[in-house]
């Protein structure tokens, strides 16, 4: 293990009843480093996402911490962000600051945010919530951040300030993981990408290294070929062969 | 590392904000505020503290648990469902914490939805009753402020208790529809599933006479009932007829709120 790597999955299972969601995944996130989570819909990434963020246990293996001591440790945006509705954009996230003890000047501006510190969270549009939740994925400064499908129902330009973001987080040196189903997004901004299939991590490494891996000339190539059911039929776990 | 109690109060306020914002939970206090005014001074020929006390057993019984239940069966279940409770086990906050906290900000809200009207009665009847108020319960058959005071603390005990349970019911909740029957059971089972219980098991001659004051101590509103009874009627008028363990029903009280925060936090730690 390197001494940069802050978050570790050791053969991490989980399984619901028969059905086998995360099939034996192992994978570090490095400090500093920005990592992407590919895979078809269904293919297990938001437990996978779930179990390294702690909410989840796995039935199987481990995962384990190896960062700084932090108040917070890892940082987790949920797939579909949500709030108290009465509650407006700054009393949010002075709710979740006041849980580790720190203020939260700043965060509202760093997500594009600071001119709407003062509307109910239920006056909020579906992608400004998502940049409430981004915010609130990084009080504390976590060194560890998980982001699932942070992109989904914004604007291009809103999914690649959220990018940025991740970018910006990774270069104060967090680890950053976050899932997208948007390959060109990934491409640009990732050090590092994942490929969740099945359950299973079918691939893994820089886009670079995975476009001459399989002699293409883009990502969507190389999902395309690493995963079963790209541009095909849903494949259901624990229903499909 | 955060200071727990900081986390625990951040969580308490934003229980109370949130009520306090609510227009359903304001309507369910101006509903409570004219029920148990309406109660104490309506027809009201005799408004002394004592007899009030006496009208007011009755819809309280049935009043308080409605409002300790409709504040509280949401709270939990519904920030599972927003994923909330997800976000934050990412925080340095425990589950009994959280648990603590959300209590605390409900009963604070409970105390005021509940206590608030009786503040009202109470300062009614001082500025109506014709006794000195110099006057203590300690001398038996004689009205008194400590007597309203009494039953009040009683009452929004009783309250806090019947919250407990919601908030277990709110964590065993799956979904919004699975926490309102969670509620209502809760409502059913306190208000008079447990009194009906008793009733049969003294009917069929399960519970005998000298194990009736014993098994009434172990539903939530009969020993909340037989509490009144014994350390607010039976003192102020004197009468020497045992109508419940006072004892036994506080214990019973305290058991149900034990066992209702050990459910809340298995519920939560079980997700």
């Amino acid at each position: 293990m390197s001494e940069s790597e802050l978050l570790v999955a050791d053969a991490v299972s989980r399984q619901f009843g028969d059905v086998t969601v995360i099939d034996d995944v192992s994978l570090s996130l490095g400090a500093g480093q920005l990592h992407a989570l590919v895979g078809p819909n269904g293919s297990g990434k938001t437990t996978l996402l779930q179990l390294l963020a702690g909410i989840d246990n796995p039935t199987a293996g481990a995962v384990s911490y190896e960062g700084p001591a932090a108040a917070r440790r890892i940082g987790y945006l949920p797939q579909r962000p949500s709030f108290r509705d009465g509650f407006t954009a700054r009393e949010t996230l002075e709710f979740y600051t006041a849980l580790v003890d720190t203020e939260p000047a700043g965060l509202l501006a760093r997500v594009g945010l600071a001119d709407a510190g003062d509307r109910r969270v239920g006056s909020l549009s579906g992608g400004m919530r998502r940049l409430l939740g981004l915010a609130q994925a990084t009080v504390g400064d976590p060194p560890v951040v998980l982001l699932d499908e942070p992109g989904s129902g914004l604007d291009p330009g809103m999914r690649r300030r959220m990018a940025e973001l991740g970018r910006e987080l990774a270069a104060d040196g967090a680890a950053v993981l976050y899932s997208s189903h948007d390959l060109e997004l990934v491409e640009d901004h990732s050090d590092r990408v994942f490929v969740l299939d099945g359950g299973s991590l079918v691939e893994r490494g820089s886009p670079d290294t995975l476009r001459d891996q399989y002699g293409v000339g883009n990502l969507w190539a190389v999902f395309e070929a690493a995963v079963d059911s790209a541009g095909g039929e849903l494949d259901v776990i624990g229903v499909s062969e | 590392m955060p200071d727990a109690k900081l986390s625990v109060q951040a969580v308490a306020a934003r229980e109370l904000v949130t009520v306090a914002r609510s227009r359903a939970a304001l309507a369910l206090f101006a509903a409570v505020t004219v029920v148990v005014v309406g109660v104490a001074f309506t027809g009201n020929a005799d408004p002394r503290y004592l007899p009030t006390t006496v009208d007011l057993l009755l819809p309280l019984e049935v009043v308080v648990p409605a409002v300790a239940v409709a504040l509280g069966y949401r709270t939990i279940a519904a920030d599972a469902r927003r994923g909330e409770l997800d976000v934050l086990e990412t925080y340095p906050l425990s589950t009994t914490g959280y648990v603590g906290g959300v209590f605390v900000g409900r009963a604070i809200a409970v105390t005021l939805v509940l206590g608030v009207p009786l503040l009202l009665v109470g300062v009614g009847l001082g500025l109506t009753t014709t006794e000195s108020p110099t006057v203590l319960t300690a001398q038996r058959g004689v009205d008194s402020p400590l007597v309203f005071v009494r039953f009040t603390v009683l009452t929004l005990l009783y309250a806090n208790v019947v919250l407990a349970m919601a908030l277990a019911a709110s964590a065993l909740a799956r979904s919004r529809q699975s926490a309102l029957v969670l509620a209502v059971v809760v409502l059913g089972v306190v208000v008079v599933g447990l009194d009906l219980l008793v009733l049969r098991g003294f009917v069929g001659g399960t519970v005998g006479t000298d194990q009736l004051t014993t098994a009434l101590a172990l539903s939530p509103t009969s020993a909340y009932r037989g509490l009144v009874f014994e350390t607010v009627i039976s003192t102020a008028v004197g009468t020497e007829t045992r109508q419940a363990a006072p004892l036994l029903s506080g214990v019973g009280l305290v058991l149900w709120t034990g066992l209702s925060f050990v459910v809340t936090t298995a519920a939560l730690a079980s997700r």
